[in-house]
């Protein structure tokens, strides 16, 4: 718009009358500021208002200005020091609040970062502990089988019932046993007739044979149980025999057989 | 002035009370009224005198608005209790014309004399928004006229206004 259209076209009087909205007052500012010929006119109508008003004056009551004049008079040491003062006062409170926040803004980030570490770092550790725990809770548990199996051992072996059979290598006949260093000891409960098969030396069999417990009654082989090598010197439970002269053990196909028809590795008589 | 100076106020007053008191008494139409709300007025302007910014405006059109709107706040509180007793506001709005105003003869000067000059379309929109505060929108909704021709005509109504305060 054209800077002379826009100073004739009433925003002058309307502004300076107080009748322009606020766009229009902070337009109209921000042209006094940007273009002095609008000002200039501003301040042209402004005096001619003025010296209009002047001229057109009706004198007020002479009550109104000795009341005028008390009050003032009354509020200078009340209302003439903290005005200024506050007016003053309002920028640097308003800094020092807006420079609060913001050092507390930065304060919190900082901590928010620290924390978050903290928190990592922990989180981890936690994570760590966790998997120690769960190890140790694993071990725990396989030391109370081994535990138990120890006292299931020993409590066998001092039962005054069980009998104690050696069964060794060299006590086999004929044609002797495969491995002469073998040995392994049979307890047998002579009140409930429970067998169980302690191995100390016998040979790692293949894959496809299994040894077997044979109680010798009467002459004749019944079998008391396949059993696999054992991981741990542990005690096995192998069949009930409630009447035997000799146990052995042989080495038989996988699943074990009827009769004995592997080599014959311990022999004990009871 | 910022000083507050009591002599110099007393200088302002004496400059300018007339001039005032004429503007607050051509909104009122009541002397018991405008001389209360003159005297309102310079304790205020005594009071808010650090809040004149010169860079808006020279230091008699700051007073000058401040005795307007103190006068149309009187005259709104007045007129809200006068509509009580009487009827609606509109009815005061259409009442109230420059004519009521010759029983206290103050339509023979300032504005409002000015104010006769002009077309009656022109005159009641200045009566609206000068004289009674009106917003453009209520004149808009009273006058059954939009909002942007409300404007221009107010414009140019004070146009034609300032070619007849010489």
């Amino acid at each position: 718009m054209n800077i002379q259209e826009y100073i004739s076209s009433g925003i002058v009087e309307s502004y300076v009358l107080g009748l322009a909205d606020e766009t229009d007052r902070a337009e109209f500012e921000q042209y006094c500021i940007t273009h002095p010929e609008v000002k200039a006119a501003r301040i042209a109508f402004e005096t001619e208002l003025e010296q209009f008003a002047l001229v057109h004056a009706t004198p007020a009551p002479a009550a109104v200005r000795a009341a005028v004049m008390e009050q003032v008079a009354g509020s200078v040491a009340a209302v003439a020091e903290p005005a200024p003062a506050r007016v003053a006062g309002i920028r640097p409170w308003v800094r020092t609040l807006a420079a609060a926040a913001v050092i507390l803004f930065i304060g919190s980030a900082i901590l928010n970062i620290y924390y978050y570490n903290k928190y990592r770092e922990s989180s981890q550790a936690y994570d760590r502990l966790l998997a120690q725990q769960t190890n140790l809770a694993k071990n725990n548990n396989l030391l109370q089988t081994r535990l138990e199996s120890s006292r299931q051992t020993i409590a066998m072996l001092s039962n005054p019932n069980m009998k104690m059979i050696k069964m060794a290598g060299n006590a086999v006949p004929a044609k002797g046993s495969p491995d002469t260093s073998s040995m392994a000891m049979v307890y047998w409960d002579m009140q409930s007739k429970d067998v169980y098969l302690m191995v100390h030396h016998l040979p790692q069999p293949a894959a496809d044979k299994q040894y077997q417990l044979w109680a010798i009654v009467n002459g004749q082989p019944v079998d008391a149980g396949v059993f696999d090598m054992p991981d741990t010197s542990g005690m096995m439970k192998m069949k009930n025999v409630p009447e035997a002269q000799l146990f052995a053990v042989t080495l038989e196909e996988k699943g074990g057989s009827a009769v004995p028809k592997g080599p014959m590795y311990v022999l004990g008589k009871t | 002035m910022k000083n507050r100076d009591e002599a110099a106020f007393a200088y302002l007053y004496d400059h300018y009370s007339g001039a005032l008191y004429n503007i607050i008494l051509q909104v009122l139409n009541d002397t018991e009224l405008a001389s209360d709300v003159l005297q309102e007025v310079f304790v205020n302007i005594w009071r808010k005198i650090s809040m004149y910014d010169a860079g808006k405006g020279r230091l008699f059109t700051w007073m000058l608005n401040i005795a307007r709107n103190a006068s149309i706040d009187t005259l709104r509180s007045k007129t809200y209790q006068d509509s009580r007793k009487n009827q609606s506001i509109e009815d005061n709005v259409d009442v109230l014309r420059p004519g009521d105003n010759t029983q206290l003869g103050i339509d023979t000067i300032g504005l409002r004399k000015v104010l006769e000059k002009l077309k009656d379309e022109q005159r009641r929109l200045i009566e609206l928004a000068y004289f009674k505060g009106y917003t453009h929108e209520e004149i808009a909704g009273l006058e059954q006229i939009p909002l942007g021709t409300v404007k221009t005509r107010i414009r140019n109504a004070l146009i034609q206004l300032r070619a007849y305060l010489k």
